[in-house]
């Protein structure tokens, strides 16, 4: 009874466009103030003491990472890098994309700021170089979303908030599902690419892949220091942040010199905005999973959904589908943030494994922002590309298809995301 | 207001650099340490860093009070905007303004309950003891396990910044009714993409213009470039 009253209240004041976190504040406040006699003034202090974790920090760092490195300078070293080593093959500007917005992604943190730096570079020079804008747009638009899925990603941290889940081990189990969809979705380029006949380019040589590749690592070292460090547990993982934040500002600064020392407060102050906005969502999505707890509903909904008799495929479909509905409304962390609780309890009383399914709710994160009606990428690409959404959405259909294949996957076998975690030892 | 403004953004840029750059040292601390160099060792192993997971967290904290303010004011904070954007113009503009409503009476509330926590949470002992009329069994509030400072001083955070974030959603609100005129924040903004714009003399101000979309918008502008394709899209 009370679960229903609280998902109503809560879809209701989503559903009036109002921020996300005031609809999650105050379904908590009304909820506990009409229904319960949980003393409010608990609420307050919550608000301090839900983001008291050292965990949750490793967010900002991470945003100010990528903010360092989201500049179109890195994202021309990354495109230079990639269509060297891939130019050559059938569709290779394409091909060079997918990898390019694979490398800018991880180390960007950020799926719309990848579209738009990759595709205002690469398009231009693909419509130039004969290929069709649609393509362009298609293989930008999806490929754009992979930075959620290679380490180090946001979303994953807040799954790992949200469920006490190990944030290496994650990171870890997202390394080979990240490796695959990327190359997936790069055989889905190269297939139209051959079977159309696009242009494909000289192949480089190796002093040329040498060069683009020295001026491309510096970035790339990102990922090394951070996975390096949580790895061989030299860092915590916020500790493994707030290095890759430093490391990010250095080469920023003094080996790109993509930006002044005068820029650096503008980083910090957007940087600062963006983490404060997630830090929000989340301070009032603890506050919600209180209150889901307090009410008894994960429980409840977890024995309800076994009662059903429903095995471990009927459930991880059931998901799916909820997932990819809420991912045409809500942006990936505020979704994590709030199904997460609801669903994760169900998960563990079916055995299923806490890092595969924090894999498994990142892909269809994932998918979410590329399908229509509403994706964040999609919504990003109609801006650079000039084209409408329903024209944009014919342009995606074959990566997105290559995209559901590829979750169905990742969904119904848990060893391609649990195999490096476990041979590092750091799942069981 | 304009001060109010500033203060607000000198504090979250202040509060993000110097989180890092505490938590960069007590790492280099925690392996430099490690290292037999005479002198230097024994002079680092007289430095506590033990502090510094503590202070970044409320360091952090802070930032993110101020900052869910200041989002307020660039249009951060997005919501499920699908149902409300096929809507009438007049009847959106409604629902609208009862979000930036519910917006400011959830940070009202939240303030104002944050101000009685930290006022029986020690500021009454320490407000009553500085003017001298405390009585005896009054309790002295908690304080916190590594700094030992006072928590009240940490938590006042919450008044502070709902508060603050109570005012801005008004202020929007305000703006809204008068010029119809909604701040947006551009999730897909880079830097650097179109380097034929040469950096004329005069403009190495970067950080002071106003078109960066890092700063709020003029509020009453034309709004020409708001109309960004993905404002009808949830962010």
């Amino acid at each position: 009874m009370s679960s229903m009253i609280i998902l109503t209240l809560l879809v209701v004041l989503m559903l009036t466009g109002m921020p996300i976190s005031i609809s999650l504040g105050l379904t908590v406040l009304s909820f506990l103030f009409f229904m319960t006699e949980v003393p409010i003034e608990s609420v307050a202090l919550k608000l301090f003491t839900g983001i008291e974790k050292f965990e949750i920090m490793a967010i900002p760092f991470f945003i100010l990472a990528g903010n360092f490195l989201t500049h179109g300078g890195v994202a021309r070293r990354m495109i230079a890098f990639a269509t060297s080593m891939v130019g050559h093959f059938h569709g290779g500007l394409g091909l060079g994309g997918v990898l390019a917005c694979a490398l800018f992604a991880a180390v960007s943190g950020s799926s719309p700021a990848t579209v738009v730096a990759i595709g205002s570079i690469l398009l231009p020079a693909m419509v130039k170089a004969g290929f069709p804008r649609s393509f362009g747009a298609g293989v930008i638009t999806t490929s754009g979303a992979l930075g959620i899925l290679i380490p180090p990603s946001i979303v994953m941290v807040m799954y790992s908030v949200s469920t006490n889940t190990s944030v290496g081990a994650l990171f870890m189990a997202g390394v080979i599902p990240g490796i695959a969809l990327a190359f997936l979705l790069g055989l889905t380029s190269w297939y139209r690419a051959k079977k159309f006949n696009y242009p494909r380019m000289k192949k480089a040589t190796w002093g040329e892949r040498w060069v683009s590749f020295r001026k491309a690592i510096w970035g790339l070292m990102l990922i090394i220091v951070v996975m390096g460090g949580i790895y061989s547990g030299i860092f915590t993982p916020t500790e493994a942040a707030a290095m890759s934040a430093v490391y990010a500002f250095f080469v920023a600064v003094f080996v790109y010199k993509d930006m002044g020392l005068k820029d650096v407060p503008r980083v910090l102050l957007s940087s600062a905005n963006m983490s404060a906005m997630l830090l929000y969502i989340i301070t009032n999505a603890v506050l919600f999973s209180f209150l889901l707890t307090h009410e008894n509903i994960p429980q409840q909904m977890a024995d309800a959904m076994i009662g059903t008799g429903i095995g471990v495929i009927g459930f991880l479909i059931i998901s799916n589908v909820l997932l990819l509905i809420a991912g045409n409304f809500m942006e990936p962390s505020s979704i994590v943030l709030i199904l997460a609780p609801i669903l994760f309890p169900i998960a563990m009383k079916l055995g299923i494994d806490p890092v595969h399914f924090g894999i498994i709710m990142v892909v269809n994160m994932e998918v979410g922002m590329c399908h229509p009606p509403v994706g964040l990428n999609l919504y990003v690409a109609s801006g650079i590309t000039k084209m409408g959404i329903t024209e944009l959405t014919v342009a995606v259909w074959p990566w997105l298809l290559t995209m559901l294949g590829f979750l169905v996957v990742v969904t119904y076998w848990p060893g391609l995301s649990l195999w490096l975690p476990r041979m590092l030892g750091m799942v069981t | 207001m304009k001060l109010l403004d500033h203060i607000e953004e000198w504090i979250i840029t202040f509060l993000m650099g110097a989180a890092t750059l505490i938590i960069f040292a007590s790492v280099v601390h925690r392996y430099a340490s490690g290292f037999a160099i005479p002198g230097v060792q024994d002079w680092l192993l007289t430095i506590h860093m033990g502090w510094a997971q503590e202070l970044c967290i409320i360091m952090f904290v802070w930032m993110a009070k101020f900052g869910a303010a200041y989002g307020v004011r660039t249009g951060i904070h997005v919501g499920v905007d699908v149902l409300i954007n096929r809507m009438a113009d007049s009847r959106r503009a409604k629902f609208v303004i009862f979000g930036l409503g519910a917006g400011a009476l959830f940070t009202g509330i939240v303030g104002t309950l944050g101000a009685i926590f930290v006022w029986e949470n020690g500021m009454h002992y320490y407000v009553f003891n500085a003017l001298g009329i405390a009585p005896a069994d009054l309790p002295e509030g908690p304080t916190l396990p590594d700094l030992e400072w006072p928590t009240w001083i940490a938590y006042s955070v919450i008044p502070m910044g709902s508060y603050l974030m109570c005012f801005r959603f008004l202020q929007v609100m305000v703006s809204f009714i008068r010029t119809g005129e909604l701040p947006h924040h551009d999730h897909g903004h880079v830097d650097g993409l179109d380097e034929d714009e040469p950096l004329a003399p005069g403009k190495d101000d970067a950080i002071y213009r106003m078109d960066d979309n890092l700063h709020p918008k003029p509020l009453a502008g034309d709004g020409v470039h708001h109309h960004n394709k993905n404002e009808e899209g949830p962010k």
